[in-house]
């Protein structure tokens, strides 16, 4: 099987499901993702992110309850595998492992330009 | 209405509905519950935060953005529904019923092939005739000017215009951004031992600029010199063969007193076939003031052959017209009366060939008999087409009765109506398109070159015509919605169990079989009696009287009086020649154009002038008055007139009467019965003769004793080489004056009868399709019938009976009409015809009725000599 591969919007998207937890379903994450982004997001994107990441099995999902304000339509709750949070530390490890090298990354690229 | 901004209930805000549609359309069913849901917190949302249109306007953004391939739905159920196998089984099952019935399937195929090679023939004509004169670059920039007089039946508009217009119009008008006269002359043309009579065309050197004639060798820049001539490419060929003319010098002889070299500085490419201004020699306009005596360029009362000017864009020749009104002043001061202009026009050049058919003396071409032509061809394109597709729709019902199983069994298995549909619209597609491509390489390789050979000319057709490509799906569209469509649902519509149970009687009994097949003999008794009368009426014009005697007739054409008289010196004298007279114009060989006057009354009028002996050397009678007298000074005060032009002036006494010609007072002194000058294409015309100035002849006709024509024809060629070593012979038999007019009338006659036999074919194709297909069905009827001990008799009478009677109906039907359309067709296509009597329906009544009788009794034989045990014995 191939490897499957997150891309930066989905890391995005993953890490605001995982930190919202039992409210991370479309709107909010909608909401908080664009509060932080300090940008404006289209349903599209966000749920075919979270489509794709399912089919991917970065998440699971299951519906939640009605409300009125949804005209009596079930908002579905997404959580992420245990296999997104591994992916998620191993993408964190490898950038705070490249952030860690920078400076000596830096000096070195310096002095091979003297 | 006004529109009102009415206070919003909030409970009445709702997101906009299509776009919902949309989703619930498109996305994948389990995700549309959560994303309605979704979007509809998020409208209502944006409600409190903005304004209502805006949210709305939001979430339609929204619902479009939200159409990804990730959300929407798997069109998988389209490909999993897989038509595919199902149309290759349709295709299998059509072709192999196609097969099976060899003879239906080439009926079928044949006379479709044939009715749309036919239409290919009609569509590459109608693009010949439409592409006339449109290769100029400055088609629409280009226009002649015309002028307009007052005639007795309206005005009347002329291509000619007067000599100063030209140079005063590209004086006076900015916007004329070019401007060539064109005037043409007869001339002998040298070259070494090469004489020949040509014409010559004088026009501005803008002429090759304004026409779009690019040139094979040379310059068209060239023609600016005044000492340059430039040669079509026929020309080149006539006198220099394949090879490259630029520098040579020919001989031009004008009249018979001048004469002037040129030198080739242009040879023009072959002009396509479809044009109507041409040249065969070109020289400077410049010439005209030296080669044409009193050529005067300033005089209003003069014409010039034709002036064309260039504008910048179409919109200036309004501004030019609304300006006219100076010139025709000036014109109307100097010109005679009757030839006073009331208006001038322009005809543009890319319309200028349909519009020709209306102006008289214009240099273009009329395109007028080719529209027709179209509309003929046309005509003929949709009957055999209709005829073909009545074939295929009488054939595909009547043996949809031996396909019935086939059809219950698809339909148990689930076939609903739409699916039978499709399958025979399948199976009609299949035969179409066979059709098609058998249609085209017949309209390609047989119709067209057949035409073109027959009218001598090239349509420079192809099969890569791109808007042949276009043509041809709207003919397989058409044809398949034609013939396929009623099949289609005919069939489909029976129920499964009466089609099992056996108990379905159609196809034999359908009444809209006989129907169509009564249609198909109208339209073929159409086409053979028209192929019946234009054989009738091509002997018949071979046979009318010219209103004099052609036979005996002959003519030359002389330079001048001292030409004429050494001629008729020398033929006087021969006993083979029974008189000789001279005329300024010769029958048939141009006239000219005058306005006679009688009171109030102006008419146009041909004129001829002639001398004293003219009337009796070509045969034509006079029915009233006498003759011109000899050298008589009074006579040359008096004229001749046709029947037709007493009639036209309303002269129930002409003899005596007094009528002008320019102002001056002629007296009638008789009438000559009508004569045609010109072919029976041409209508007959008031035409006067008056006496020429001696000085004026032109030609010298004279009256050959029978049997004598070619020795005399001999001898005057002889004299006048004699004479006229340099120049050669102009002059021939009057019987050639008309042209190809015979043969023309012939070729017309061969191509209905080639058509006419094209729907016998197809009409009597479809009746033995159908006979066959009702026989087989009945063949152990009949079987029975023989065993019990019917003769041939009772055999013949119970096959035919239907179909005698529906013959005797359809004919009964189309005789009449077929009768008065024929009578319209005649009077639109000839001036003078046949007259259209009843006989000839008969006889095209005769010719179908054979053919559909034999067409029937090879059928009756059949089950004459049938073994009735073997009919029996069937399934």
């Amino acid at each position: 099987m191939k490897k499957t591969k997150l891309g930066e919007f989905e890391e995005l998207v993953l890490l605001t499901v995982a930190a919202l937890q039992e409210e991370a379903y479309g709107v909010e994450i909608k909401r908080e993702l664009e509060r932080r982004l300090n940008e404006t997001l289209s349903v599209g994107s966000i749920q075919s992110a979270l489509k794709r990441m399912e089919e991917k099995g970065f998440l699971t999902s299951a519906f939640g309850e009605a409300t009125q304000v949804r005209g009596g339509k079930r908002k579905r709750i997404y959580s992420t595998t245990s296999h997104a949070h591994k992916v998620l530390r191993e993408m964190k490890d490898i950038r705070a492992g490249l952030w860690n090298d920078m400076p000596k990354l830096a000096f070195k690229l310096k002095a091979s330009i003297v | 209405m006004i529109m009102m901004r009415m206070p919003t209930d909030p409970s009445s805000i709702e997101p906009p509905k299509w776009p919902l549609k949309l989703l619930r359309f498109f996305l994948k069913k389990e995700f549309v519950e959560e994303i309605e849901g979704d979007m509809e917190e998020l409208f209502y949302e944006n409600v409190k935060a903005e304004s209502i249109s805006k949210a709305k306007w939001r979430y339609t953004l929204d619902a479009i953005k939200l159409l990804r391939p990730s959300l929407i739905r798997n069109w998988k159920w389209f490909s999993t529904f897989n038509h595919l196998p199902m149309m290759q089984n349709y295709f299998k099952t059509s072709s192999r019923s196609l097969l099976r019935n060899p003879l239906n399937s080439f009926i079928n195929v044949f006379g479709l092939a044939m009715a749309i090679g036919f239409c290919i023939l009609g569509y590459a004509f109608a693009r010949w005739t439409i592409k006339t004169d449109q290769f100029h670059e400055n088609k629409n920039e280009v226009y002649l000017i015309t002028y307009k007089a007052q005639r007795n039946n309206g005005l009347q508009e002329y291509g000619k215009s007067p000599r100063p217009l030209g140079e005063l119009l590209q004086h006076d008008f900015p916007q004329v951004k070019r401007m060539c006269r064109v005037e043409d002359a007869a001339v002998v043309v040298k070259y070494q031992d090469l004489v020949f009579h040509e014409r010559v065309r004088y026009t501005d050197p803008s002429f090759l600029e304004m026409f779009t004639f690019p040139m094979k060798w040379g310059s068209a820049a060239s023609l600016k010199d005044i000492n340059s001539i430039i040669l079509n490419e026929e020309m080149s060929q006539k006198y220099f063969g394949e090879s490259n003319p630029i520098g040579e010098t020919i001989l031009l002889k004008f009249g018979s007193s001048k004469s002037k070299a040129f030198k080739i500085s242009g040879v023009a490419k072959k002009f396509p076939d479809a044009h109507t201004i041409d040249f065969s020699f070109l020289i400077h306009f410049d010439n005209i003031r030296t080669l044409q005596e009193n050529y005067r360029l300033d005089d209003w009362s003069k014409t010039v052959n034709a002036t064309f000017v260039q504008v910048d864009q179409a919109g200036d020749i309004a501004t030019i017209q609304q300006r006219m009104d100076q010139y025709k002043q000036a014109q109307n001061k100097n010109a005679e009366p009757d030839w006073a202009i009331a208006e001038f026009g322009f005809q543009p050049l890319a319309t200028l060939h349909i519009q020709s058919e209306n102006i008289q003396d214009d240099i273009s071409a009329s395109s007028a008999a080719n529209y027709s032509a179209i509309m003929f061809q046309i005509a003929i394109g949709l009957v055999m087409l209709i005829l073909a597709c009545l074939n295929y729709v009488n054939i595909a019902i009547v043996s949809a009765a031996k396909r019935l199983k086939e059809i219950g069994v698809r339909k148990t298995i689930g076939a609903t109506r739409n699916v039978m549909i499709v399958q025979f619209l399948t199976e009609n597609v299949v035969v179409t398109s066979v059709a098609l491509v058998i249609g085209l390489a017949l309209g390609l390789l047989f119709f067209i070159p057949w035409m073109e050979s027959m009218f001598h000319f090239s349509m420079e057709f192809s099969w890569t015509d791109p808007t042949l490509w276009m043509y041809l799906p709207a003919i397989l569209f058409f044809t398949g919605i034609l013939s396929g469509i009623y099949p289609a649902f005919y069939i489909s519509r029976f129920e499964i169990v009466t089609i099992l149970k056996g108990t379905l009687q159609f196809g034999k009994r359908n009444p809209l079989t006989r129907v169509f097949l009564g249609l198909q003999i109208v339209l073929a008794l159409l086409l053979i009696t028209s192929a019946v009368l234009f054989t009738q009426n091509s002997n018949y014009v071979a046979g009318r009287s010219w209103g004099y005697n052609q036979h005996q007739a002959m003519y030359v054409a002389v330079p001048n009086y001292s030409g004429f008289d050494q001629l008729r010196t020398a033929f006087s004298q021969n006993p083979n020649v029974i008189s000789v007279a001279g005329a300024a114009q010769h029958l048939g060989k141009g006239n000219v154009n005058t306005i006679i006057r009688l009171g109030s009354r102006n008419e146009s009028v041909d004129e001829l002038a002639i001398d004293a002996q003219y009337l009796e050397t070509m045969g034509i009678q006079l029915v009233a008055g006498r003759n011109f007298k000899d050298q008589s000074e009074n006579d040359k005060r008096s004229i001749i007139i046709n029947e037709l032009c007493a009639q036209t002036l309303n002269l129930s006494e002409p003899i005596g009467t007094s009528i002008k010609i320019d102002s001056v007072a002629y007296d009638i002194i008789g009438v000559a019965k009508d004569f045609h000058s010109y072919s029976f294409f041409e209508k007959l015309k008031p035409t006067i003769f008056r006496l020429a100035d001696s000085s004026a002849y032109r030609y010298l006709a004279m009256k050959i004793a029978p049997g004598k024509e070619r020795e005399a024809y001999q001898r005057v060629q002889a004299k006048w080489t004699e004479l006229y070593p340099e120049v050669p012979f102009s002059g021939g038999y009057q019987e050639d004056v008309w042209g190809n007019y015979y043969a023309t009338m012939n070729n017309h006659a061969k191509f209905w009868k080639v058509i006419a036999f094209m729907a016998i074919v197809l009409a009597s194709l479809g009746l033995y399709g159908l006979i066959t297909l009702n026989v087989s069905g009945r063949i152990r009827e009949f079987s029975i019938r023989k065993v019990m001990g019917a003769g041939a008799g009772s055999l013949t009478y119970s096959i035919s009976k239907n179909y005698i009677l529906l013959i005797a109906i359809s004919i009964t039907v189309s005789a009449p009409l077929t009768y008065q359309l024929m009578k319209a067709m005649f009077d639109f296509a000839y001036s003078y015809h046949i007259p259209i009597t009843f006989t000839s329906v008969l006889i095209g009544i005769a010719i179908l009725v054979i053919v559909l009788l034999a067409t029937i009794s090879t059928q009756i034989r059949k089950v004459i000599k049938a073994n009735p045990v073997k009919g029996l014995k069937v399934e």
